[in-house]
């Protein structure tokens, strides 16, 4: 995967569009879980959100920069 | 220990109860402020170490976000996010159009900006943060760049990486460090709604109550309506729970204000027939209401929880129809008959609407959402006319300026410009502009004045972020600890913002006293004018003007229950004449006649409203009705409707006569009932017809 991509001419991070996707990607399991309640299991439901999403964001990185 | 000693030392929250509430606020103001510090300085840090251009743009950006409630900053931050992209594209997009032409240039920013603050007026919730922002984004893109119209990409994608940094460490700090949930207080509003309700329901079935009550009491329930919407709106952005419940708790809101009205209409039912002679008919319906308060009393463990309601409620609704049959039996002349049906009816709707409320509500505290529910929404009753006037006063406001700059050569416009759109965007929506502007000023000015003595006295000898922060911190937190003040709205925020944008901070930091004076001259003079536009042009919010407006909306939603398309009316109606209802009536001082004129009208919209939406279901759905009694029910409704547009005598005896015509016409039809409703609504002689209602009226239908 390129490290930059050019938008209309403009070089933007290549990891802009992943994390953009990952967002979404996080919206959708947010409603999912928030749908079952599994939230009320956790001890911090914002930490564990955010280290959800490191987590998806960090392995979609990984794996499309290698 | 089996005893407790009799001389047991007394907690000393009970000795001194102030003690106690004392360091509670202290505390939460406190955790407040080093929140706020911690995001403004880690933003600032990583806006150092992204080794972006300005990092004070990012320390603004957080002090504007940060607020004590968690759901708050988040909405805020959504919002803000859209009102940035929106505002920066239209900033590349003016620069683009207008390089070289200044007035051009700077009249489209002006009407741009104003065009942003009505919208800020226009929305009462966090969307009035977008619109704030995205004028301010488009001045903050271009005002810097404008000698160098070839710069502006650059400085465009530096300020929108600033300020979106900014919300996003805002955003992690409050919702990761001691939240404060909103949701709780979501919970407990929606809780004490609830209860609030049945209790009221419970304590008044046996079918007297005084209008005046009934008036404070529709008060009280449309205000906790409009309440739970405004924080559902925001609460959506904290929690992904109340996220997924959103659509259910819109609907349970929509039932919930639909059971408030049938319940006021069958009261007032019952309390005319009590009045008009008719006591053996109000008599059977109040026998036939009563036993729910036994179906609402399941022992006091059990009284607020909605399943067990909502069970004894659908035993109570089955019940019902045998018992009409009953009560129906031994009532004279067909007179009595056609109240007792009326009311009856009234009363069943009424039920099974308390009934899907209760089961709603218990759906709303299962862990888990099952299946969807059908999707209302809560529509809200926006002034356009008081936003158009926000327009003009903005639109004036940075034509001045920019003239003043234009004319001049004013090295500082460009600031004065922009804390003249940052404001005027923000004053535009507060209730009382000008003393918020006064308090903002005052604290904007002392905020500089703190940042001349931490730039020039303190800072010059630190030289890492370590000693930075040791030189600012001190000063830095009387904003966010003044802003937790409730009585001084206006002075934290300003302060923090003054010393925030003073302060510029830099990497290398730049001291230059020259172009700090000049910079803070130009920032008070820019947050001056836009306070003096509020003297010049007054703010309608509240005001007389837009309090007659509003009012005769609010009646006017009573010819949108005649006229408009069927397809949702019910719950626009319903949330619309909330809305309205509580927004004039924050403005109106308690106890005057404009007060009392008000909760009267309320009270008669909804009720001939509701029914007439009822009706016209009714004319849409049966197929059996016949063709001269839909004819005469449509043209009863359209002279009810002229009433209400235009209340007086003639109009009262047009509708009155109509409705007697349509009851005539549809003897021996279901629509029969609500045209009675109607007609006994009209008759009402403690609604705000009674002046207009001869003292001669003939008192019965004979027709019927």
């Amino acid at each position: 995967m390129p490290h930059e991509i050019a938008i209309y001419g403009v070089l933007v991070p290549g990891l802009l569009p992943v994390f953009l996707v990952c967002l979404l990607l996080m919206v959708l399991l947010d409603m999912l879980v928030g749908r079952l309640g599994l939230y009320r299991q956790v001890w911090h439901p914002s930490l564990f959100r955010l280290a959800l999403f490191v987590c998806l964001f960090g392995i979609a990185g990984l794996l499309l920069i290698h | 220990m089996s005893t407790v000693p009799a001389t047991e030392p007394v907690p000393a929250s009970s000795r001194w109860p102030w003690l106690g509430d004392f360091v509670a606020g202290e505390w939460r103001a406190w955790i407040f402020v080093g929140k706020s510090l911690l995001a403004i300085y880690l933003a600032a840090w990583l806006a150092m170490w992204l080794q972006l251009e300005q990092p004070s743009t990012t320390m603004i950006t957080v002090s504007i976000v940060m607020h004590p409630h968690s759901g708050m900053v988040l909405a805020k931050s959504f919002y803000r996010a859209i009102g940035t992209l929106a505002g920066s594209l239209f900033g590349l997009a003016l620069m683009s159009l207008f390089p070289q032409q200044r007035e051009l240039f700077l009249l489209s920013l002006s009407v741009w900006v104003a065009l942003c603050a009505g919208g800020a007026t226009l929305y009462r919730n966090f969307m009035s943060y977008g619109f704030v922002l995205a004028g301010y984004t488009a001045a903050i893109v271009t005002l810097p760049a404008i000698n160098n119209p070839l710069g502006v990409f650059d400085s465009a994608v530096m300020r929108v990486s600033e300020v979106l940094l900014g919300i996003l460490v805002a955003a992690v700090v409050s919702d990761l460090v001691w939240p404060e949930r909103l949701r709780l207080l979501l919970r407990q509003s929606a809780q004490a709604q609830f209860n609030l309700f049945i209790d009221f329901v419970r304590d008044s079935t046996a079918g007297n109550m005084p209008r005046e009550r009934m008036e404070h009491a529709n008060l009280a329930l449309a205000r906790a309506a409009v309440r739970l919407e405004d924080m559902r709106a925001s609460v959506i952005f904290e929690d992904p729970e109340v996220h997924a419940r959103s659509t259910r708790m819109r609907l349970l809101n929509q039932r919930y204000m639909a059971a408030a009205t049938s319940f006021q209409s069958l009261h007032h039912l019952i309390n005319r027939l009590q009045r008009s002679g008719s006591p053996t008919v109000a008599d059977a319906l109040i026998s036939l209401y009563r036993p729910l308060a036994a179906a609402l009393s399941p022992g006091l463990a059990q009284q607020h929880q909605s399943a067990v309601l909502a069970a004894r409620l659908g035993e109570y609704v089955a019940r019902l129809p045998a018992q009409v049959v009953a009560l129906r039996a031994p009532l004279p002349a067909p007179l009595a008959q056609l109240e007792f049906d009326t009311g009856a009816t009234l009363l069943q709707r009424f039920a099974a609407e308390l009934r899907d409320f209760a089961t709603l509500e218990g759906s709303l505290r299962e862990a888990q959402v099952r299946g969807s529910v059908e999707k209302v929404h809560f529509l809200r009753g926006n002034d356009i006319p008081g936003a158009l006037v926000g327009v003009l006063r903005t639109f004036l406001t940075m034509v001045a300026l920019s003239a003043f700059w234009l004319a001049s050569g004013w090295p500082f416009g460009a600031s004065a410009m922009l804390l003249a759109t940052i404001f005027s965007g923000l004053l535009a929506a507060s209730p009382n502009p000008v003393s918020a502007a006064t308090h903002t000023f005052y604290g904007y000015a002392s905020g500089m004045l703190a940042a001349f003595v931490v730039v020039y006295g303190l800072l010059p000898g630190s030289n890492d972020f370590a000693s930075l922060m040791g030189a600012s911190a001190g000063f830095m937190l009387i904003g966010p600890y003044l802003s937790t003040r409730d009585t001084l709205p206006g002075v934290g925020a300003g302060y923090t913002l003054g010393f925030v944008y003073i302060l510029a901070l830099k990497n290398p930091m730049v001291y230059d006293p020259t172009h700090f004076l000049n910079d803070g001259i130009a920032q008070v003079a820019g947050l001056a004018l836009a306070g003096a536009a509020f003297i010049l042009l007054p703010s309608v919010i509240g005001s007389g003007w837009q309090r007659t407006r509003q009012f005769r909306r609010l009646r006017e939603q009573a010819v949108l229950a005649a006229t408009a398309p069927l397809e949702g009316l019910a719950w626009r109606f319903e949330s619309l004449v909330r809305d309205l209802f509580q927004q004039v009536v924050t403005y109106t001082r308690p106890g005057s006649d404009e007060s009392r004129s008000l909760l009267a009208w309320a009270l008669a919209v909804q009720e001939s409203g509701r029914t007439m939406i009822e009706l016209r279901q009714q004319l849409a759905s049966g197929g059996d009705i016949a063709p001269a009694a839909r004819r005469a029910a449509t043209t009863a409704m359209h002279a009810i409707a002229r009433l209400y547009r235009e209340p007086d005598a003639a109009r009262w005896r047009e509708a009155d006569a109509a409705v007697h015509a349509a009851i005539i016409a549809a003897a021996g039809q279901p629509v029969r009932l609500h045209l009675y409703q109607l007609r006994s609504a009209l008759r009402d002689d403690e609604s705000p017809f009674a002046r207009y209602i001869p003292s001669s009226s003939p008192e019965s239908v004979h027709a019927a």
